[in-house]
């Protein structure tokens, strides 16, 4: 797997680091950091499910809004502990990641990412007209039991989570897994012209990040204790995490875990100067300068000047 | 005797247009077959059917007396049929050694995820298709057409096939590059590979093959050995007027 013990140590400085983060900064900057977590899983979730594989979904609040909903229905209309309601949302939302496995079968491409879009449109409906007694209709829930009380905790929980997720996805894509995977999304015809069942891969590419995208829904509901569909189930949500995503590097964890970080710190200064939707322009200005001049990411852009710094070093 | 290819009234419509018309022949173990035709023969698209990359209308494909029809492409190629494409198709942003690394995997997840990878497989393979210990860590964006080329023979390779199908392994290179590819197909023929080759380059395919077959409009003109071939009128006039 080409593990090196710089690797372990820039995680240990980077966990570290972040885990003693709570005593320097102010409870208002935690909160912006705990959202920031959660919008790292998500794109971790994203960039594993589409990244790679190159099937581009539009559709992970659909994924997301599954394991918030099912956690939240669980623990607040059935009084279900979370310690079961949990994983049953995780399993919820792999099942739905199976159901948007699906049309990956047959289609690939704008088609396929179209269609993911109408599942985020379908779930949307559904939680408004099925059943609102228990999904709260239009108005969503509230009063889900939180997890954590105070900013710290939530940090340390939502924190522990990601960084979890990200160190354990980082070594299952360092494997041949990872290079299969990458490899789909560069060329698929060639990938089976190597022996490898693409359709096996991609299907486990969509249940890993479904069950990352349940993960983090789950949690990040028991953070919030109260689900708005409007915002679950809202293309701005969704171009925040493929843009989080996409910033930070496709095809790599650390990536998208960058951009998480870096959308969220920039979107956070600019609300004053932007306080609506307008800071979503951003997206699209960041988006298309990235495209014309480091298509690979931010993360690759570090990279390059750390070789850079190196070379100066040894020279 | 199962032979590693046999084709028996193989028929590929698409809409009106007849690809392949009732073609049969077999290819004999350790023996290299060149497979020639003007523009749009029908050539590739045979390639494509023997890796079920398209579905024949009609007839059978099999390898070694295995009906193949009703399996998927990894399928096949962990039967042991493997080909290269007329038009290179690496994967775009992995070094070279991570393109072989594709080949070389096992069908198995829990494997890939636990084993690792033979990185001195890979590094030979690599080597023996002629790139040099500096050009292992190059992506394709860096490699010539010829590069590219031995890169596919790389990766096709990298699957363990018996036998192999070569499209248009000869187009784009420079006389040296022909002759790095030539000199490695002959050193697999002579540890036994089982071929199949498709080239416009008569010349060069000469030597490379035991016989050959001739194709237009998707049917059968000549087969024997490549001279006999060659000297075939209908063969000429095909290649001369394309109107076979
Ligand atoms: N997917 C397809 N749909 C429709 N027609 C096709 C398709 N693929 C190939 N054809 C047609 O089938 C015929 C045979 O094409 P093929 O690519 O097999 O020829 P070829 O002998 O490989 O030619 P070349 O020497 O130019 O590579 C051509 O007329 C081509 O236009
Ligand atoms: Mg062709």
């Amino acid at each position: 797997m080409d593990l090196r013990w710089h690797h372990f140590a820039l995680w240990a400085a980077f966990i570290g680091g972040m885990l003693a983060l709570p005593q320097f900064v102010s409870s208002g900057t935690l909160r912006t950091i705990i959202f920031a977590n959660y919008l790292a899983i998500f794109a971790i979730s994203w960039d594993i499910l589409s990244g790679r594989t190159g099937y581009i979904s539009f559709g992970h609040p659909f994924l997301i809004g599954i394991g918030a909903y099912t956690t939240a229905i669980l623990t607040k209309r059935f009084d279900i502990a979370v310690e079961y309601a949990i994983p049953s949302a995780v399993l919820m939302t792999m099942v739905g990641g199976l159901i948007l496995f699906l049309p990956a079968l047959r289609i690939k491409g704008s088609y396929f990412a179209l269609v993911t879009l109408a599942f985020m449109e379908l779930i949307y409906q559904l939680v408004q007209v099925i059943r609102p007694d228990l999904t709260g209709g239009t108005r969503g829930m509230s009063g889900i039991p939180t997890l954590t009380l105070g900013a710290r905790d939530g940090f340390y929980l939502s924190f522990s989570l990601m960084a979890a997720i990200a160190l354990s996805m980082w070594l299952l894509m360092r494997t041949r897994l990872g290079t299969a995977l990458s490899a789909i999304g560069m060329n698929e015809e060639s990938v089976r012209g190597s022996g490898l069942s693409t359709t096996r891969l991609k299907l486990f590419a969509f249940l890993t990040g479904a069950f990352v995208a349940g993960l983090g829904g789950a949690f990040y509901v028991h953070y919030l204790g109260s689900i708005a569909p409007r915002a679950l189930f809202d293309i701005n949500f969704l171009f925040t995490i493929l843009v989080a995503a996409l910033i930070g590097g496709l095809s790599t964890v650390i990536g998208p875990m960058l951009g998480a970080f870096f959308l969220t710190f920039l979107l956070e200064y600019l609300r004053p100067y932007l306080p609506g939707a307008e800071r979503y322009f951003i997206y699209g200005g960041i988006a298309l300068l990235l495209y014309m001049y480091e298509p690979k990411g931010i993360l690759h852009l570090f990279s390059r000047g750390l070789d850079r710094w190196r070379e100066r070093v040894s020279s | 005797m199962n032979h590693p290819l046999e084709i028996t009234n193989l028929v590929k419509k698409f809409g009106g247009l007849t690809a392949t018309d009732n073609l049969s022949f077999v290819v004999e173990k350790g023996k290299s077959v060149g497979l020639i035709g003007p523009n749009g023969a029908g050539k590739t698209t045979i390639f494509a059917q023997v890796m079920g990359e398209h579905r024949q209308t009609s007839g059978s494909i099999k390898v070694y007396g295995k009906e193949i029809t009703k399996l998927s492409t990894s399928a096949r190629v962990r039967h042991g049929v493997s080909r290269t494409y007329q038009i290179p198709r690496p994967f775009g942003n992995m070094n070279i050694l991570e393109n072989i690394r594709v080949g070389l995997m096992p069908d198995n997840i829990w494997q890939m995820i636990t084993g690792n990878p033979d990185l001195d497989r890979e590094e030979e393979l690599a080597l023996s298709v002629g790139f040099t210990p500096g050009d292992l860590m190059k992506t394709p964006s860096e490699l010539s057409m010829g590069d590219l080329r031995k890169l596919e023979m790389a990766r096709t390779m990298a699957t363990d096939p018996s036998i192999m199908l070569l499209d248009e392994v000869f187009a784009g290179l420079t006389v040296s590059e022909i002759v790095q590819i030539a000199d490695l197909i002959q050193k697999m023929r002579k540890d036994g590979m089982t071929f199949l080759i498709v080239s416009h380059d008569l010349k060069a395919l000469e030597p490379m093959v035991d016989s050959a077959i001739a194709i237009n409009y998707g049917a059968m003109i000549a087969h024997g050995t490549l001279d006999e071939v060659l000297a075939n009128e209908d063969v000429r006039a095909s290649y001369l007027g394309g109107t076979g």
